[in-house]
């Protein structure tokens, strides 16, 4: 898959004043550039009321950026939540382990530098009322909106997994 | 049914310095500050413990039964799958992540082994899951396995006696509701004695691994 890549530039100056020796800083501006890569989505059927897409997020820019909005013309509503444990896990010989949970993200962090992974198990697009089966070798738009930079469109191929 | 409480995590010990530090290097906008990754809207632990991926029954116990519902609407009993090994696996159909991506593990796993397994996948969602929607489902994504429901009462029990735990989530008005649960599946032996737990993560090879191991 081919990464999409966007910038955008923050102009503005901040100033703030160090609490613990009385300097200035002052920055001039900074920049979030944002790549994503290897979308994909579960092959699942329209019957199914969610189905899942993933895929890798990097900001090589030296400003942070956040995912605050998905959009796909594959389903009605599409929401990044995250699979989260709750409840203490008991990795021991009894069968009551810990659950797992989900819940919704407003707004996900892209440290500058730094990368964030949708994954099974982890953060993932939520495509909610599938308006056609995912089948595999299938192709769906996904639009990811930046804080920072905007719309990134991106393909994901369809898999198993 | 077991339950547990949802509980507000802490304030992360290393939120104070990392608030402190940007407060000190007092940097651009959108530069520092970056330590929370993500704006949740309940407070709960990030990080799913995979912990071991995999863990024996030792010595095996007898799997507790399991009388519920097929996916056509017919009473099945676990007994009826002795002679071969079997997966037990608990969720839901409007499980998003975790559930297909356990299930297309197991699909995996049994493309490695050439010995026939019984899979069954048992609903903590009955309100939603009726048969037809388990049929639905199965049929999609696991064809061959048996989807299980019941009523709210059996399944409580089922759950109970499995040592699964589950509860439901509130979620956002377009994904209605999600089910928290327990993630593990059960593997048994021919005889049906439990013999393994698996944790999701395992991955297809080392479930292959350990249907090889209790069916050899």
């Amino acid at each position: 898959m081919k990464p999409a890549r966007r910038f955008a530039r923050l102009s503005g100056l901040l100033i703030a004043a160090l609490v613990a020796g009385s300097v200035l800083v002052g920055c001039s501006s900074s920049s979030a550039s944002i790549i994503v890569s290897d979308p994909w989505a579960r092959a699942s059927s329209a019957m199914a009321s969610a189905g899942a897409a993933y895929l890798k997020i990097e900001n090589t820019g030296s400003g942070a950026d956040a995912l605050i909005g998905v959009s796909s013309p594959a389903a009605t509503t599409v929401e990044v939540h995250e699979t989260v444990a709750m409840g203490s896990p008991a990795p021991g010989a009894s069968g009551d382990g810990g659950m797992m949970g989900m819940q919704p993200i407003a707004r996900l962090e892209i440290p500058a530098g730094g990368s964030v992974e949708l994954k099974p198990g982890s953060y993932h697009i939520m495509l909610i009322g599938l308006k056609q089966d995912l089948k595999v070798g299938d192709s769906i738009e996904i639009t990811l909106k930046f804080e920072k930079v905007g719309e990134i469109k991106v393909t994901a191929a369809v898999r198993e997994s | 049914m077991p339950s547990r409480s949802l509980q507000p995590g802490p304030w992360p010990g290393w939120l104070t310095p990392a608030l402190v530090a940007t407060v000190l290097l007092a940097a651009c906008s959108g530069t520092a500050g970056s330590a929370p990754t993500a704006t949740a809207w309940a407070p709960v632990a990030t990080t799913p413990a995979l912990g071991e991926r995999v863990t024996a029954y030792d010595p095996a116990r007898p799997a507790p039964a399991l009388r519920l519902t097929d996916q056509d609407g017919r009473p099945f009993d676990l007994a009826s799958f002795r002679g071969r090994p079997v997966l037990v696996y608990f969720g839901y159909t409007h499980c998003p992540d975790i559930c297909p991506t356990t299930l297309a593990d197991i699909r995996a796993a049994l493309r490695l082994v050439d010995v026939p397994v019984g899979v069954v996948f048992v609903t903590v969602d009955p309100a939603r899951d009726d048969a037809a929607a388990m049929k639905r489902y199965v049929d999609y994504y696991a064809s061959g396995f048996t989807g299980l429901t019941g009523n709210k009462a059996e399944i409580a029990a089922a759950a109970d006696a499995w040592g699964v735990s589950y509860r439901r989530l509130e979620s956002t008005p377009a994904a209605g509701y999600a089910m928290a649960h327990s993630t593990e599946t059960y593997l048994l032996d021919a005889a049906g004695m439990l013999r393994h737990h698996l944790f999701f993560g395992a991955g297809p090879e080392l479930i292959a691994e350990r249907i090889r191991e209790i069916a050899g």
